[in-house]
């Protein structure tokens, strides 16, 4: 492959300033299981060239699933000359932030290629967890698991020479306690199909998902009975699988500097943490520091090289409550004087590099979770996502839980049902004042943050342990 | 791109392959260009061609499901070789399966030769014109301008073959200058179907009225609806209350609601791939033919939409809206949602409003309650607050948490005129509507 690629940019020499080619090929199991019963098995094998180059101070990227010759050197025209096409409508020539030349590769360190793991325990592990559920008297089980493995090659211009591995397993149940009128869902481990991380199946192992099936039936049974969450002000604690999701919306998008710069306005939004903010803006409390860390072993936006050649790194967002820095590309940190801190990302080979998330961390506090719940007289627990939105600059956000539980007087208490949360960001993490110590922090793994036109979908992480937070608007949705 | 007589061969050469192998197959073609700007500059632009290929192997109540996009010898026949191999070590389904026999398709013209052939070039220049006209005057543009074609093919061993092939083009802009912003979006099979001055002239008409934004609280008002939020209306409300498999399992609010009236007389929606507005495909991703549904006629509920395996399951009709393999185990979807026009034009919508809120998009919408299809999401790009029947002041963004049934019972007043929008799957036929029921929640700072 190395050589396929090495003769698209020998073509291509002296037609563009710069060029980039990758290839990608993604396998790819899925496996759902409803109420006991098989619901689906798929497998997949996906590949492809993409080919991106800088002509007349413009972009253009051309992709091809066709690995013939002649497809190839029509593809790398192709991107010629849309770059061309992309020239006449520009403000100014694109400059690239330097990057060193590498010839490198990495593969994700895993115990059990999950992909050799026979289909029928698979799928009896399902099988099992969601007929354990069904124990309970819920009405409908699900169960699934998905694996990726992702084999990339990047050849620059430049020189770099990468080529990456990248192993992705994860997976999760849920149950539906339904009666006339309403229906809720408790899921395992996180809601939304569960955890996943760049891991072999021995990440599945360790979810233990049957010996957490007839807690979690139990618990959605519960909440159909428990009282609607009332409405107030209240001190609240978020679980981990929450708070991931918080630090997704808040910070991980609000830090993508093409949204500051505008590129995404159309589509997914702008980004209230502008130019000017940066290390001059109160984010949160001291208590809270954020990092983009894509050497995580394990987490979900874990790599060796982003889909620039750029190594992967660990860049402070937020230190001690101050903001202090974007996610970048090439192209983006140029505006900052910077160079990129790798995090341009492509989904697969026929889409272009875009600046997305890789593991966005809330770093761990000093806490006990004892302590977090002890120091609340009249608050809520809430954990595990339901519903979330928040507006086009990331400020304003709701949030629904599929657990609440009352605190009272320093102490757990009786479960809620359809709990929401409200707020603007930067009070938000403004009010945090205790986080989890690090035996409860856990990067989980989110593998559907969509973002750009034509769309992407990206495998990201959060580390997060519980924190708490005081004054905060709640209530509930009917 | 491959076209018929490719396909069939390909599927006899296959039936020939694999003598006695009960299979479906679908297969998905694309050519597709898009130009993405902003700052008035085009920063992206892509064209892709790719294939997607899912080929079931069925072996009695036990299927293999492989995806490939490549149709290289060894791939293709050790994929299927794969699908063959699961279909054997499967477990059995719970319910017994066949597939869709032969079906006559209402024929469908969905391909315009000018749509196929815009180059990169012709969209630098399209959008280079409208950049021009709004940098005059004085605001930047974004968006992104899509075009391409596609074919569809769906066969199956029992003698199904339906080829399809279609193109589209989709536009959206949003221009600005500091808060004050306007939005339009348009999507069709013609790219001669698009006015893009029209559309440069609307976007600078509603920006220029955008400005100065002020504060409202929130709370429960009258409000009209833009073509742009009623379809995101219409496309939640299908998602989550009229899929067949939702339904069965008592999971959507029409369960057991079949024939009552929930709404006014004035509410009607379709899923009607045949509506001179919309865009068409004449076969669902089992091979089933397309028809046209109603979902609510005259306020009541008629029923949902099913897909070949949830029909099969529990002893239903297929109504010709299986999803592609990749997306089966949603269940139905409406792929041509459309609300039957009303009487009204938008202007008597505006002048009988004494005090009310006009709408020209949403951003960010989702749902918090299935069972009551109650939603939350932000306004964006033109909020206008109403008063006696003109739009007078330009109001912040804002929050809302509503129930779909509430708004639509809570319309008065259905506009004629109606636009087509993008939807979750197929395109929206959408009019302006007025409720006198929109509940928001909050405020943001812009």
């Amino acid at each position: 492959m190395r050589k396929i690629l090495k003769n698209i940019l020998d073509y291509l020499e002296l037609k563009a300033d710069y060029a980039d080619v990758r290839f990608v090929e993604t396998d790819r199991e899925t496996i759902e299981v409803e109420n006991g019963a098989l619901s689906s098995f798929n497998v997949s094998n996906d590949r492809g060239i993409g080919i991106r180059v800088l002509v007349n101070g413009a972009w253009g990227f051309a992709s091809t699933n066709e690995l013939r010759k002649e497809e190839l050197l029509r593809t790398a025209a192709q991107a010629v000359e849309i770059a061309r096409a992309s020239s006449i409508v520009k403000k100014e020539n694109i400059k690239l932030s330097p990057v060193k030349k590498y010839i490198a590769s990495y593969v994700t360190p895993i115990i059990k290629d999950p992909f050799k793991i026979d289909a029928a325990k698979k799928i009896e592990l399902l099988i099992q967890a969601t007929n354990l559920m069904l124990k309970d008297k819920v009405t409908k089980t699900e169960g699934s698991l998905d694996f990726w493995k992702t084999h990339k090659w990047f050849l620059s211009s430049e020189g770099s020479e990468i080529e990456q591995s990248i192993f992705e397993s994860g997976g999760g149940i849920a149950a539906h306690a339904i009666k006339e009128g309403e229906f809720q869902t408790r899921s395992y481990p996180a809601s939304f199909e569960g955890d996943y991380a760049t891991s072999g199946y021995e990440f599945i192992e360790k979810l233990k998902l049957s010996e957490n099936a007839e807690r979690v039936a139990h618990e959605a049974n519960k909440l159909l009975m428990a009282p609607v969450c009332p409405e107030g002000i209240r001190d609240i604690v978020l679980g981990g699988s929450q708070l991931a999701l918080q630090v997704h919306e808040s910070c991980g998008h609000p830090a993508e500097l093409d949204r500051v710069l505008g590129k995404e306005l159309s589509y997914a939004g702008g980004s209230f943490l502008t130019l000017d903010k940066l290390n001059h803006f109160d984010y949160g409390s001291p208590m809270v520091t954020i990092t983009a860390d894509a050497t995580i072993p394990g987490g979900l936006g874990s790599f060796a090289f982003d889909d620039e050649g750029v190594p992967a790194g660990k860049t402070y967002l937020v230190k001690q409550g101050r903001f202090t820095g974007y996610l970048t590309s090439r192209e983006d940190a140029v505006k900052l004087g910077q160079k990129s801190n790798g995090t341009a990302r492509a989904e697969n080979w026929n889409r272009i590099p875009l600046v997305r998330m890789t593991n966005i961390n809330l770093l761990p506090g000093h806490f006990e979770l004892d302590e977090l719940i002890g120091d609340i007289k009249d608050g809520l627990y809430l954990d595990y996502n339901k519903s979330w939105s928040i507006d086009d600059r990331r400020l304003n956000f709701q949030f629904g839980t599929e657990v609440a539980r009352e605190i009272k007087n320093g102490k757990l208490g009786k479960f809620y049902k359809n709990a929401m949360y409200q707020g603007m960001t930067p009070e938000f993490w403004q009010s945090c004042d205790g986080i989890g110590k690090e035996k409860y922090w856990h990067v989980w793994g989110i593998p559907n943050c969509g973002k750009g036109q034509p769309g992407q979908t990206m495998h990201v992480g959060h580390g997060t342990s519980p924190a708490r937070f005081r004054n905060i608007k709640v209530g509930a949705s009917r | 791109m491959k076209d018929r007589f490719f396909w069939k061969n390909f599927i006899e050469k296959i039936s020939k392959k694999f003598t006695h192998l009960d299979f479906e197959m679908v297969a998905l073609e694309n050519k597709t260009g898009l130009t993405r700007f902003a700052e008035s500059t085009i920063h992206q632009n892509v064209e892709e061609s790719d294939l997607e290929l899912s080929f079931k192997a069925i072996n009695g109540n036990r299927m293999g499901v492989v995806k490939i996009n490549s149709l290289d010898d060894n791939v293709l026949l050790g994929s299927i070789n794969k699908a063959i191999e699961l279909s054997k070590i499967m477990p059995e389904l719970d319910y017994p399966y066949h597939c869709v026999e032969p079906q006559n398709y209402y024929p469908v013209n969905s391909f315009f030769k000018d749509t196929a052939q815009l180059s990169p070039m012709d969209r630098s220049r399209i959008i280079g014109k409208m950049v021009k006209k709004i940098n005059q005057m004085d605001y930047d543009a974004s968006g992104a301008l899509e075009n391409g074609m596609e074919t569809m093919v769906v066969a199956n061993s029992d003698g199904v073959f339906a080829f399809h092939d279609k193109t589209k083009v989709d536009f959206n802009c949003v221009i600005n200058k500091g808060n004050s912003s306007a939005y339009r979006s348009l999507i069709s099979n013609d790219i001669n179907q698009l006015d893009f001055e029209k559309i440069t002239e609307e976007l600078i008409d509603t920006a220029r009225m955008n400005v100065d934004q002020m504060e409202i609280e929130p709370g429960t008002y009258t409000a009209i609806l833009s073509p742009d939020a009623v379809a995101e209306v219409l496309s939640e409300s299908d998602y989550a209350g009229f899929d067949g498999k939702l339904i069965e399992e008592g999971k959507s609010f029409i369960a057991g609601k079949q024939g009552k009236k929930l709404f006014p007389e004035s509410i009607t929606i379709f899923d009607d791939p045949f509506h001179p507005m919309t865009m068409s495909i004449p076969f669902d991703f089992a091979g089933y033919p397309r028809q046209k549904h109603s979902l609510i006629k005259n306020g009541i509920i008629i029923g949902g939409v099913y897909d070949h395996f949830t029909a099969l399951k529990h002893q239903k009709k297929c109504t010709g809206n299986t999803l592609s393999p990749v997306n089966a185990s949603i269940g139905a979807i409406s792929f041509n949602l459309v609300m039957q026009q009303g009487e009204d034009s938008l202007e008597e919508l505006l002048k009988s409003t004494k005090y009310g809120i006009y709408i020209s998009r949403f951003h960010y919408v989702n749902l918090l309650d299935p069972m009551s299809i109650e939603l939350t999401g932000m306004t964006k790009d033109g909020t206008f607050l109403i008063e006696n029947g003109k739009l007078t002041r330009a109001i912040k963004n804002m929050r809302f948490n509503i129930s779909i049934i509430e708004l639509l019972q809570g319309v008065d007043m259905i506009s004629s005129e109606r636009h087509v929008k993008p939807g979750f799957v197929g395109p929206v036929v959408a009019p302006y509507l007025r409720t006198n029921h929109f509940t928001f929640s909050s405020k943001t700072t812009f």
